[in-house]
């Protein structure tokens, strides 16, 4: 059986003035797996996740995502199309607090009617109730359950990137991006996330995964691609992008010789 | 919820106030001082919550107030004026959000300028139906089907019913997807946009419930105080309603009621100080930008937080 790739994107160009920071790259993720982006700084990987959830568009290319065609389409329709992120600097909503956060992508999918808010007649608060329940299931998956009503900016680093993943959970996406989830994580905290990223794969969402740490990827990921200078070196199992000349060359060989 | 003892008695203590206060003027001043908050409220959605800077909030409290004016003197029955302010601020909102809510920031405080100037220069030189400079007296008072306020103290708990409710409808809104979304689009709104949120449509929500509030706001205004010039609605009084906003607290709803109250009330109060007012009122403002960086409201929450870590 040959279902179609949740991501498929084909000829993605994206230049800034000169650089050209992608070049026409060719991206198929399957269904249900993890797939790892990796490259040397600067290779392109965050402009291709950028591209992929509209946050920052290309300038040429067709990118589909479970079948619909979101070229140029406004970051909060790819949301709604079932496509959720999260960013390599951490950008939480801080004058909101840790459940409220999540709400805010739990209610992806459901309508506001000012009229409904206003009255806070019955099917407001049954709605409201369903986004609550939402928002706890996605806050229990990373495990920050018990700290559902702090403030968003008082959580540790490395807990508000787990928050970034429940409010991208908490839409109830069919593919998750992940830009750089361990950045600043301690050796522990990095382990629990690759457990919670591998629950996430069995629930059945697809995992798109940018890092620069290789080691971390090589274990979890079913499938890499790898780029540098935005373009597309190599792609295949983590063993053979492994043994590929070219991508030791152009990335690993250059770690090596620092470490 | 811990926030209803301090509801409550801030409730009786608005409800006693006229049992205290016999002087007119004192009970004028509140009347004038609830408007502001609610007109302040209003800001609130737009700028404290979605942080778009608007300086176009007096303008549509001032076109709910000439809107009434205008149609009530005209005989329409004062029952109509509200519905009419609320769809002229409604359609002004529409026409300058529209093309505005896609700029940034400091544009929007731009354009919103813009339209304040215009409408201040509008209500000055239309003279046979404003009354230009003079502006205009005698305006009809509420009345529903004969029923109406008589006096400054009804009109007072005419307006504390009012805002009671511009506070009950804010504060829904603070805690529903809509007031959520608005304060994501502050924070981040790339991050906002990424979660499903239409930004564009949340600011422009945002700015048209303000609008909607500094109509009704205004519509009130011209049928209790009864005499409204342009004064009242200038680019001036667009900078003191930010000022209320940003001393009572950004995006706290007793932060809002608390700064539009104070900043009416204490200009009065200090009267007796001459030209010394403006000083101290300038060192007033700055040292509570100082001190409490988030508005007078931050500093309750401040000191519980002290408390918090010392206990």
């Amino acid at each position: 059986m040959t279902s179609e790739p949740i991501i498929a994107a084909r000829g993605v160009t994206r230049r800034f003035g000169g650089l050209v920071a992608l070049d026409d790259i060719d991206l198929d993720v399957p269904r249900g797996i993890v797939q790892a982006i990796i490259g040397p700084n600067g290779s392109g990987k965050t402009t291709l996740l950028n591209a992929l959830s509209g946050a920052s568009h290309a300038d040429a290319g067709s990118i589909r995502i479970g079948g619909n065609e979101i070229f140029r389409l406004k970051p909060h329709r790819i949301a709604r199309l079932g496509l959720a992120r999260t960013f390599q600097t951490i950008r939480i909503f801080e004058n909101l607090n840790v459940i409220e956060n999540v709400k805010v992508a739990a209610a992806c999918h459901t309508p506001t009617s000012l009229f409904n808010i206003v009255t806070s007649n019955a099917r407001q608060q049954q709605s409201e109730a369903e986004i609550d329940t939402n928002a706890r299931e996605a806050l229990e998956i990373v495990g920050l359950a018990g700290r559902a009503n702090d403030h968003a900016k008082q959580l540790p680093y490395a807990q508000q990137r787990l928050l970034e993943i429940a409010r991208a959970l908490a839409s109830k996406p069919k593919v998750l991006l992940l830009d750089e989830p361990a950045a600043g994580m301690n050796m522990t905290e990095s382990m629990t996330l690759l457990a919670t990223i591998a629950r996430l794969k069995s629930s059945g969402i697809t995992i798109l995964l940018v890092e620069h740490n290789v080691r971390l990827v090589m274990g979890i990921s079913d499938h890499v691609t790898v780029l540098d200078f935005g373009k597309k070196i190599a792609e295949g199992a983590p063993s053979e992008v492994q043994r590929n000349p070219l991508v030791i060359e152009a990335y690993l060989g250059r770690r090596h010789r620092h470490a | 919820m811990k926030s209803w003892p301090i509801l409550a008695l801030s409730a009786a203590v608005a409800l006693a106030v006229p049992v205290v206060a016999h002087d007119g003027y004192i009970i004028q001043l509140l009347n004038i001082a609830i408007l502001n908050a609610i007109v302040v409220l209003g800001l609130n959605f737009v700028t404290g919550w979605a942080g778009q800077i608007n300086f176009g909030q007096a303008a549509f409290y001032g076109l709910g107030a000439y809107t009434t004016a205008i149609a009530t003197k005209a005989g329409l029955p004062w029952i109509a004026a509200p519905f009419l302010s609320v769809v002229v601020v409604v359609v002004a909102s529409l026409m300058l959000g529209l093309p505005t809510m896609r700029l940034r920031t400091y544009y929007l405080a731009m354009t919103t300028i813009g339209f304040g100037e215009i409408v201040r220069l509008m209500i000055v030189h239309w003279e046979p139906v404003t009354g230009g400079t003079s502006g205009l007296r005698a305006i009809p008072g509420v009345s529903v089907f004969g029923f109406g306020p008589q006096g400054q103290v009804q009109h007072y708990y005419l307006l504390i019913a009012t805002l009671g409710l511009a506070i009950l409808i804010a504060s829904r809104i603070r805690h529903s997807v809509l007031g959520r979304a608005m304060i994501a689009t502050r924070d981040s709104e790339i991050a906002a946009e990424q979660s499903g949120v239409d930004t564009i449509r949340t600011k422009l929500l945002a700015f048209m419930i303000g609008a909607v509030y500094a109509g009704l706001a205004g519509c009130l205004y011209a049928s209790s105080i009864r005499f409204i010039s342009p004064d009242s609605f200038s680019g001036t009084q667009a900078v003191l309603l930010m000022t209320m906003l940003i001393v009572g607290g950004m995006g706290s709803i007793a932060g809002c009621v608390v700064g539009a109250v104070a900043l009416t009330i204490l200009p009065e109060a200090l009267r007796f100080l001459g030209q010394w007012y403006l000083v101290l009122y300038g060192l007033g403002v700055i040292a509570v930008i100082v001190v409490a960086p988030g508005g007078l409201a931050s500093l309750v929450s401040l000191s519980q937080l002290r408390r918090a870590n010392a206990g």
